[in-house]
Formats: structure tokens, C-alpha cells, sequence
């Protein structure tokens, strides 16, 4: 790889120029070093920087142009000599500024905050690469599908051989049915358990339940996944589902629900911690002092106070449900269909971006390129939930601060 | 203003309400209260002055187990009102409070409306039957905190959109709805400006003839200005208790007189 | 106490109630009280629940992945089958294919039957010899081609047992489980049992599992998580290279030095909403602009960790903005008190002073990293990878696997030993998690600091 080498030529190259930069500043300087505007090890940094950052920003360019075609990879050699080259230019010109009055300091600083804003672009480059990759991609897939069809179609049928029916709502049925469970099952639970870790709990109990809870936070969705695949699923099937008649598939809408409910508790339940300890103190003491139950002092006072921020926590465990992947892939099952059962196998927005994008695809049929579309209408839903669960919960921490 | 004060203050004073003996308070390790003996007296106006630390707010709270809230506080001794033992074992603190209201250093009204936040103690103590019973409830309390003309138009607004004099008042009006016996009030009137402040004292005034009200304040001329008997606590102790005048003008202890001659707190 | 004379005011109503009485109103709000404290500790008991179970059930369906039954037997390296030149070429020798090494360990294995003297009824051959596992011939092959002398010995071998007899001693596969499958039968399990009686059978701890690559359907046994601990190491790699700098960086300007403008705003409000994108979207991102783009390999943890990298540069981002903000701002005045620039504040004063929250939020990004796994799965790590890949930095551009996406691999296979190397591969994930989160708490404790 030329390239990488060049790479780290050139960083050899800056770090012998900090050295010459750093001494040619302490000679410049004569026996007095106050003369100096700037500390020789500026005027180093400044060498070593002046010849490090051309060559990084011709490899950058390159790379740049191979990938959109313009030179070939052949061309690796050519770009590493041309970097190198850079590299020198830079140190020669950076040695030659050296001298007394040179503000090596503020130039040096300059290019540090140019630096670090750069870094924080990149926050913005990965938002804008993940519109455009899906805007653009949704955009070749509605010009050889029917827009209309995807977003009203009930049907969702791939054909590898093509004449699909590739309708959203059914997967967009099991999202929403399967992120209905999981709030049933997380919202209660989550908001008790920080309410009784907030107003009731011994610091004992306190102790060993919160970092428990946060335990079940730290777990990789994939194990969730397999414990949907392995444990619940066949249990709620040999169980319930059989033995009432109700369908014979392991994986199902509840089993997915279930899981899914039990990893966001810690979501749910860190949320409204937080929220319920937003809520000043003096207006538990002003509930208690009138003669209040703890209990009535968190339903007529602390909660309704709070409820702002704890609707902004539930859309935001809303906005995790609809985007989880494994625990749906493994738990929920493959087949499209518009069921109320929720015994039933059912699918979602998530399982068919997976199931349409891994293996060998053509990025020219609709049957790949419809991940795309699914992956937009992802992004649009869990954004919107975003947005609207943030600012509600921004402007309540706003109320009391 | 000040003797003003005095002649009005010469008031005939009722029996004995509350009584503490030997109350001991610990926060952890740390004595916070020590050896307190104090005869509260009914319709009357009890203030607790000291420096601050000195443990007034601390034992304010005691006298409606506010204390209970915090983990690590530990109480001894006995305070009795009415002669039972308030921290009797069969003792519900929840039925205390409603016979001991408390009201706050800062304003803290519920954020519901001006009626909701009146309301809140009748309804939860189950004091009325129906609507009609609950409005006048409300309209008696705000009579007797004084707002009642200043909100009667507004009565479905939130009570955090008044102003700070009217917030307390309000919170005043939220302890007296319950029909409590005693009115505890911590530094009632530290958050407030000295407009409303006066509109406060004149309503601690006027609550004594209803109740028994005790109040912790760090100013010595609102103490001077609104009770008939006054406490002065220091490190922990009830250094001395007696009527307001002769705290004022004659005090017994030499921590007293250093603290009202102002070179100490 | 209470028959005490009571001091009454004047006023006082006849009504009025003692404080030792609970009344009626009283005794329902407290029964209220106590259902309601019943809720929370339900709850938080459903919740403990639901860690226990889970963390139960990995264990229990997972330890078997870390012992392995081995069958102990002498094989003869038979010269004429295995060198049939008989020149010991080391190259000549390679032609030779697993398939003749499967012919001598089938002969070693009859040879130890009847050696023991086992007599077992409706015993085939073929079920004599399915008694090991179809990977044991390239074990025996791999160390004769690194050792040509070998050939014509008489050696010792600890081969592999196959999947169904390893699943008999595990609980797995029971008799009547074998009855119905066409993989095993009884007898062969009765035969296993008598070899593991007399002591050629045994049971014992797994190191492969942790070394060994993946393994095709039929060989369950030999599957490890090699590769995949490697590839899920490059894949943090990378992303401890790029996201810390990248990440500290961006959270050093726009905590310090960014003005408070609409353009401040909306990457504020653009970071704390890429935080809760679904980390499917990152895979698409992944898949459009590196692979399909960019035209990075698949399956390549560069491009693995690349997307990683994107992913979790909200949460170190975040994090450390936090750990900034707490630093005072005394501490920012007093260096600029004495003559320092704001940069030199920063990064001489407020940066060391921020590092133990910065390690610890950067250390949680990367095991929210470590334990992702969609956007990995469109990416192309799910492919089948049998080569351990090179040293970094060209490793990191050969295709690997993944330690999340390894699990996922393992459930879509139809051998139920796959669930277990799937539970294994999570214990192996979850001890890694822990150490990751035990380091963090380390730092937050060591350097905890009240300000």
C-alpha cells in the first residue's frame, strides 16, 4: 500500500521537522529566549504540522477522485510521491518562516481550531451522507416502482424473478403492533421501578437494583435476540399458544413485544429517573407538609408535574422499538401479514431491510433497491419521534431550571 | 411601627398546644438539636430566631414529622400536641400533617390551577362531599389568605403565574384549607419583597385567631413585628423562650443580648 | 399518656379526633400506600427477573460450548495411503486429500473397537466410524503436513467426537432424541458410553472454541470464534483510532469555542438526534457510501469499524461534553489569568482535568460497539470466513467476521449444537462487555472528583 506508506514518511518527515523547527528557534533566539514572540516548541509544532497536513490533504483528494472514478488505483505510486513531495515543500516553507517575531502560537492554535471544527462537521457529513444515500437510492427505486403501490400496497410478495408486490403496510402493521407490546410491557415497568428507586427505596435495595437495571441497559441486542429465539419464543408457544389454540409458531408478534419490552426498561426507567428528579423538592415537601401519602404526593403532584418529560421518554423508547433490528429478526418471524393474533409470526420495517440487503444483491432490481425506501421511511418515523420527544423534553428541563 | 406592634401584640394567649420535652435531633452523627423544652401556646404567634444553622427550621420541623422524609434524621424525647405524643408508634404522620400545616421558605404552589392547588388538601383528606362543599372550602381559604380578590377571576389559572407574595399566600391559603390547628411556617417571607412581605405578616396576624402559628424567621424585627412569644435557639439549644417584649427589650442570657445587639449570627 | 388531661382551647370543637385513632379515610389511603409501593417493588422485581432468567439461560445453554469430547486413540499413519510416492515431499504429500485421512482414522477407530472389545448389536460401520467428526481428518492431515515424519507411525490422536455424541455427554441428544434422527442412533450413543466408561472417550475444556474458525453445517464441533474475536478487535480498533480523536475533538470546539449561533445550534441538535438513529440506518449508510461508493471490500473490518465509528461518535460526543462542562470555570479564568491563550487553557487545564469522564464515556461508545450488530449484518460480515485475516493495517481490509454477527450466523444454521456455539459466542461477548464496563467503573471511582 504506497499510500499508507507515504502516509507515514510524511509523519516521519513532521516529527524531524518539529526537531529542526524546535532548535532552529532556540538559535534564532540568541541567548535571551524571552525575545521569541513564540515558545520554540510553537515554532516546532508549526514545522511538523506545515509538513504533515499537505501530504494528509493530497492523500485525502486522491482517495477522493479514485473513488468517483476520476484516477485509477494504479495511479497509488504517483499520489504517494506527490504527497511525499508535498510534505517537503511544506517543511521547507514552514522552516524558512522561523524568526523572532513569528507568531508561531496563534498560527499554530489557528490551525488547531480549524482542526476541531473540522471534527465536528463530520457529525453533520454522517446526517448528510445518510439522506443522500437514501434519498438517492429511494429515488431509483421509485422510477422503476410505483410510489403509490409501496406506501397503500397490503401485499408484500419479493419475487427473485421480478413482478414483486411490495407493499409497506404490513411490515409497517407488525413494527407498530410489536412496539405497542414492548411499551405496554416497558412503560409500566420502567416508570414503577424508577419511582420506587426514586421515593422508596433503601439505599441497600437501591444499591443492588440500579446497576442491575443498568446491567440489562449494557446487554447487546443480539443476546436478547437468542433469548427471544430460544427461551421465549418456544415457551409462550408450548404454553399458551398451543394449548389454547391460538397458533403454533415460536416466533410471534409477543414474543418479540416481550423481549423487546424487557430491554427498554433501563431505557424507560433511567428516562424517568432523571425526569422525577427534575422535579423540585420543595414541592414534595409543600404535598408531604399538607398531609400527603408518598404515594399520592408521585400521583397528584410529582408525576402531573413531570408528565411532560416522561411522554418525551415514552416517544423516545417509541423511537427505539420501531428501529430495533435483532430482537425482531430473531423473535418476530418473516412472513408480511395484517394479524390481530399476536401469536402470530409477523414482520417488520427492519427485518426486511436485513432480509432484502444480505446475500447477493442486484442494486438495480426493486427487490434490493426497496430496502432503501424502507430504510428512508425508518429514518423519517424514528426522526420525527426524535424531534418532537426531544424538544418536549428540553423544554420541560427548561421549566425548571 | 414598632411599638405600634407591641400594644397589638398585647393579646390574651391560649393554653397549651404544643409541648416538647427533652428533644434530642441527630443528623448521622451530627447533634442537631439538643435538650429542647418549649411550651407552644394556642392563638398565639411563636417565633424561632437565631443564627442560622442554630437548628429552629430543624425542630419547625419536627412539630409536623417532616423530619420522617429524611433517612438519616433521628429524633428523642417527647413533643406532644394536644397532649398525645405525635411520635407515638400508632401515630399516623399522614393524619398529623393534616392537623399541623407547614408553608415553606420559597413559594412552591403545585403547577395546576390556583383552584387545584386549594383543593389538593380537602380532597385528599376527603374533607368535602361534593363540588359545592369543595368551592367553599376554596373561597374561604383564599378569603383567609387573603388573595381571594385578587383571584377570584382566575381561579383555573396556574397558580405559578402569580407573583411571589401571592404564590406564598397562596401556599398559605393551600395549609389553611385543611383546617389545621397548628401553621408552621419556615422563613415564610425570605423570598419575598418587602410589599409583599408586610401583606404576609398582616395575614400571620390575622391567622391567630384561629391558630396556633409558629414561625422561623432569621429577621428579629419580623419577629418583633408578628409574634407574642419568641425562642431564640443557638448551636442546637433553646437558649431562651418567653414573651416577644421581654426577649427584646430585656433578655436573660448573654447570648440573646449578643445576638440581638447584632454581634453574633 | 393519652389519659393525660387535655389542655383545650375554647374553640375547640367536641369533634376532634385523637391522633392515636387512624380514621376510616386514613387506614383506605394508607392500603392505597402500600399497593402502590407493592407496584414499584413488582416492578423492580420483574426487571431483576427478566437479567436473572436471561443471564440464566446464556450460561446454561452456553457452557457446554467450552468443553468438548474428545476420543483418545492411536492411529497408524499408514505410508502407502498417505505418501504414496513415499519420498516425503512436504508438496507432493499436500495432494493428498482429507478423504484418505479420513479412511486410516475410520481403520483407528474400528481397530479400538475391537481392541475393547465392545460388542454392541445393529452396530454398522459407517456408524462406528461417524463416531468422530468429519473435521477430525483435516486435524490429523494438518499434523502430518507440519510434521512429514510422522508418516508410517504408530501416533497418538485426540480427534474430535462428532457433534450428536458430544451433545449425548452435554445432555443434549438423549436416546430417544437419536431414535428419530437420521444423524446418530442409539446404538452408536451406547457404543460412545462404553468408550467413555473405559476412558478413551473424554470430556474436557475447549480452548478451540476460542481459537477455531468458523465451521461449515455439518461439523458444529469444530466451530469456534477465532475470527471473530479478531475481526470484532480490528473493527474496535478503528474505532478507537478514529472516533476518540474525531469525537474529543469536535467536543472540545463546540464546548469551547463554539459561538452560540444558529449553525452551533443545528449540529447540537443534528449530534443529539443521531444518537437515537437506528442503527440499521448506519448500516445502510455503511453499504451506499463505503462499499457501493467508495468501493471498500465487504465483510472488511475497516468498513465494519468505519460504520461503528459513525455510529458511536454521538455517545462519546455527548459524554464528553458532559465530563467538559463539569470541569468550572474557575479553573478556565485562573489559566487565563495568567497570560495562558484559550487554546492553552484548554488543553493544559480543562482536557486532563475532563479525562476520566472521557475515558469512561468513550469506553461505554465502545461497547455499545462491540455488541452491535445490524448494521454489521448489511455491511457483508455475515459471509462465511474460514481464513484468519493478516496483521493490521492490510488485515483490516480481509474479510472477517464479528463476534455479534457470529451469534446471528450460528442461529440461522438447522444442527441445534449451533445454539449452544451461539450462547458460547455470547459469554464470550458478555465477558468481554464486563471487563469493558468494570475498567470504566475503575476510572469513574479512581478519579472521581467533586467539584
Amino acid at each position: 500500500m504506497p499510500l499508507s506508506w507515504a502516509l507515514f514518511a510524511s509523519f516521519l518527515l513532521a516529527i524531524a521537522g518539529y526537531l529542526v523547527g524546535r532548535s532552529r528557534a532556540f538559535s534564532a533566539a540568541g541567548p535571551d529566549i524571552r525575545k521569541l514572540h513564540s515558545r520554540p516548541t510553537y515554532h516546532g509544532f508549526l514545522v511538523g504540522l506545515a509538513a504533515f497536513l499537505p501530504a494528509v490533504v493530497v492523500i485525502a483528494i486522491a482517495s477522493l477522485l479514485r473513488m468517483s472514478g476520476v484516477i485509477m488505483a494504479e495511479a497509488g505510486p504517483v499520489v504517494g510521491l506527490v504527497a511525499l513531495a508535498a510534505a517537503v515543500v511544506g517543511l521547507g516553507w514552514g522552516i524558512t518562516r522561523i524568526g523572532v517575531d513569528f507568531h508561531a502560537r496563534n498560527t499554530v492554535e489557528r490551525i488547531v481550531l480549524g482542526i476541531l471544527i473540522f471534527c465536528s462537521l463530520i457529525a453533520i457529513a454522517t446526517t448528510a451522507g445518510i439522506v443522500l444515500s437514501l434519498l438517492f437510492e429511494t429515488g431509483k427505486f421509485f422510477q422503476i416502482y410505483d410510489w403509490k403501490t409501496f406506501f397503500f400496497g397490503t401485499e408484500w410478495t419479493p419475487r427473485f424473478q421480478g413482478n414483486s408486490q411490495l407493499g409497506i403496510l404490513p411490515l409497517l402493521w407488525g413494527t407498530l403492533y410489536i412496539s405497542l407490546i414492548a411499551l405496554i410491557v416497558s412503560v409500566p415497568i420502567g416508570l414503577f421501578a424508577a419511582i420506587y428507586m426514586s421515593e422508596y427505596a433503601s439505599k441497600r435495595v437501591r444499591g443492588i437494583a440500579k446497576p442491575a437495571i443498568e446491567i440489562l441497559a449494557g446487554i447487546p441486542t443480539i443476546v436478547y435476540g437468542l433469548f427471544a429465539l430460544v427461551t421465549v419464543g418456544p415457551m409462550l408457544r408450548d404454553y399458551f399458544a398451543q394449548p389454547m389454540g391460538w397458533g403454533n409458531s415460536g416466533s410471534s408478534v409477543l414474543t418479540a413485544g416481550l423481549v423487546m419490552g424487557i430491554m427498554l426498561i433501563p431505557f424507560v426507567s433511567s428516562l424517568s429517573d432523571d425526569i422525577i428528579n427534575a422535579v423540585p423538592q420543595s414541592l414534595r415537601d409543600g404535598a408531604l407538609g399538607l398531609g400527603s401519602t408518598p404515594s399520592e404526593t408521585i400521583r397528584k403532584v410529582v408525576l402531573p408535574a413531570a408528565l411532560p418529560g416522561v411522554v418525551g421518554a415514552v416517544l423516545l423508547a417509541a423511537s427505539r422499538a420501531i428501529g430495533e433490528t435483532m430482537i425482531v429478526v430473531l423473535g418476530a418471524g418473516a412472513s408480511a401479514r395484517m394479524d390481530l393474533n399476536p401469536f402470530e409470526a409477523m414482520t417488520t420495517i427492519t427485518v426486511k431491510i436485513v432480509s432484502q440487503l444480505t446475500g447477493d444483491s442486484d442494486f438495480n432490481s426493486p427487490e434490493t433497491l426497496v430496502a432503501f425506501a424502507l430504510g428512508l421511511t425508518l429514518f423519517v418515523i424514528t426522526l420525527v419521534l426524535n424531534v418532537v420527544a426531544l424538544y418536549i423534553v428540553r423544554k420541560y428541563r427548561e421549566q425548571y431550571e | 411601627m414598632y411599638d405600634m406592634n407591641r400594644v397589638e401584640n398585647a393579646v390574651s394567649q391560649g393554653d397549651i398546644k404544643i409541648s416538647a420535652n427533652d428533644v434530642q435531633v441527630y443528623y448521622g452523627d451530627k447533634h442537631a438539636i439538643k435538650d429542647v423544652s418549649v411550651d407552644i401556646l394556642d392563638k398565639t404567634v411563636t417565633a424561632f430566631i437565631g443564627p442560622s444553622g442554630c437548628g429552629k427550621s430543624t425542630f419547625l420541623r419536627c412539630i409536623n414529622r417532616m423530619n420522617d422524609t429524611i433517612p438519616i434524621a433521628r429524633i428523642e424525647g417527647r413533643i406532644a400536641l394536644d397532649g398525645e405524643d405525635i411520635y407515638d408508634r400508632r401515630v399516623d404522620p399522614v393524619q398529623l400533617r393534616a392537623k399541623v400545616g407547614m408553608v415553606f421558605q420559597k413559594p412552591n404552589p403545585f403547577p395546576k390551577s390556583i383552584y387545584d392547588n386549594v383543593a389538593y388538601g380537602p380532597r385528599i383528606h376527603g374533607m368535602t362531599r361534593n363540588r359545592a362543599d369543595l368551592d367553599q372550602i376554596v373561597e374561604k381559604a383564599l378569603r383567609g389568605a387573603a388573595l381571594w380578590n385578587e383571584v377570584k377571576d382566575r381561579l383555573h389559572e396556574p397558580g405559578t403565574g402569580l407573583s411571589g407574595g401571592q404564590q406564598q399566600r397562596l401556599c398559605i391559603a393551600r395549609a389553611v384549607a385543611t383546617e389545621p390547628e397548628v401553621l408552621l411556617m419556615d422563613e415564610p417571607c425570605s423570598a419575598l419583597d418587602p410589599i409583599a412581605t408586610s401583606q404576609v405578616e398582616e395575614l400571620i396576624d390575622q391567622l391567630r385567631e384561629k391558630y396556633s402559628v409558629v414561625i422561623v424567621t432569621h429577621s428579629m424585627q419580623q419577629a418583633a413585628r408578628v409574634s407574642q412569644k419568641t425562642a431564640f435557639f443557638h448551636l442546637g439549644h433553646l437558649v431562651e423562650y418567653g414573651d416577644t417584649d421581654d426577649i427584646f427589650t430585656k433578655p436573660q442570657d448573654s447570648r440573646t443580648e449578643a445576638y440581638i445587639s447584632g454581634r453574633i449570627g | 399518656m393519652t389519659d393525660m388531661p387535655m389542655p383545650r382551647s375554647g374553640t375547640a370543637s367536641a369533634a376532634k379526633s385523637s391522633l392515636m385513632v387512624a380514621d376510616a379515610n386514613t387506614r383506605r389511603r394508607n392500603a392505597a400506600e402500600k399497593r402502590f409501593r407493592l407496584y414499584g417493588a413488582t416492578a423492580i422485581g420483574v426487571a431483576l427477573l427478566a437479567l436473572v432468567v436471561l443471564l440464566f439461560t446464556i450460561v446454561r445453554d452456553g457452557s457446554g460450548a467450552f468443553r468438548q469430547t474428545y476420543l483418545a486413540i492411536p492411529v497408524q499413519l499408514n505410508a502407502e495411503v498417505l505418501d504414496p510416492k513415499g519420498n516425503r515431499n512436504p508438496e507432493e504429500m499436500a495432494k493428498v486429500l482429507t478423504l484418505s485421512y479420513g479412511k486410516v482414522l475410520d481403520a483407528a477407530v474400528e481397530a479400538a473397537v475391537v481392541r475393547e472389545n465392545i460388542q454392541i448389536q445393529g452396530l454398522t460401520e459407517k456408524q462406528i466410524s461417524g463416531l468422530i467428526s468429519k473435521e477430525a481428518s483435516a486435524q490429523v492431515r494438518h499434523r502430518v503436513l507440519a510434521n512429514p515424519d510422522l508418516i508410517g507411525q504408530m501416533i497418538d490422536v485426540d480427534v474430535l467426537a462428532n457433534g450428536r455424541v458430544d451433545g449425548f455427554f452435554k445432555g443434549r441428544v438423549s436416546m430417544e432424541s437419536a431414535a428419530n434422527d437420521k444423524n446418530t442412533s442409539p446404538e452408536q450413543l451406547m457404543l460412545a458410553q462404553e468408550l467413555r466408561d473405559r476412558g478413551l472417550m473424554v470430556t474436557r475444556f475447549n480452548w478451540n472454541f476460542l481459537t477455531n474458525p468458523d465451521a461449515s453445517d455439518q461439523r458444529p464441533e469444530a466451530a469456534g470464534v477465532g475470527i471473530a474475536i479478531l475481526g470484532s478487535l480490528y473493527m474496535m480498533l478503528v474505532v478507537l483510532l478514529l472516533a476518540v480523536p474525531i469525537g474529543v475533538g469536535a467536543s472540545i470546539y463546540l464546548e469551547e469555542f463554539a459561538p452560540k449561533n444558529k449553525w452551533t445550534d443545528i449540529i447540537e441538535v443534528n449530534i443529539s438526534n443521531l444518537a437515537a438513529v437506528p442503527s440499521i440506518v448506519f448500516g445502510i449508510l455503511g453499504l451506499a457510501a463505503f462499499i457501493n461508493f467508495a468501493g471498500l471490500p465487504q465483510s472488511a473490518p475497516i468498513v465494519g469499524g468505519l460504520v461503528l465509528t459513525l455510529m458511536t461518535l454521538p455517545t462519546i460526543i455527548i459524554s464528553t461534553r458532559a465530563a467538559l462542562k463539569a470541569v468550572p470555570p474557575s479553573i478556565r479564568d485562573a489559566a487565563l489569568g495568567v497570560g495562558a491563550s484559550k487554546m492553552q487553557s484548554v488543553f493544559h487545564h480543562v482536557l486532563p482535568l475532563a479525562m476520566p469522564g472521557i475515558l469512561t464515556g468513550t469506553i461505554i461508545g465502545l461497547a455499545q460497539a462491540l455488541g452491535e450488530t445490524a448494521p454489521l449484518l448489511l455491511i457483508g460480515m455475515v459471509a462465511f470466513v474460514k481464513n484468519y485475516p493478516a496483521a493490521p493495517p492490510e488485515g483490516l481490509f480481509d474479510p472477517a467476521s464479528a463476534l455479534p454477527v457470529q451469534v446471528y450466523n450460528w442461529t440461522q444454521r438447522s444442527d441445534p449444537a449451533f445454539i449452544e456455539r451461539a450462547s458460547g459466542a455470547i459469554i464470550v461477548l458478555l465477558i468481554f462487555l464486563f471487563c469493558m464496563n468494570l475498567l470504566a467503573i475503575y476510572l469513574r471511582r479512581k478519579f472521581e472528583r467533586r467539584w
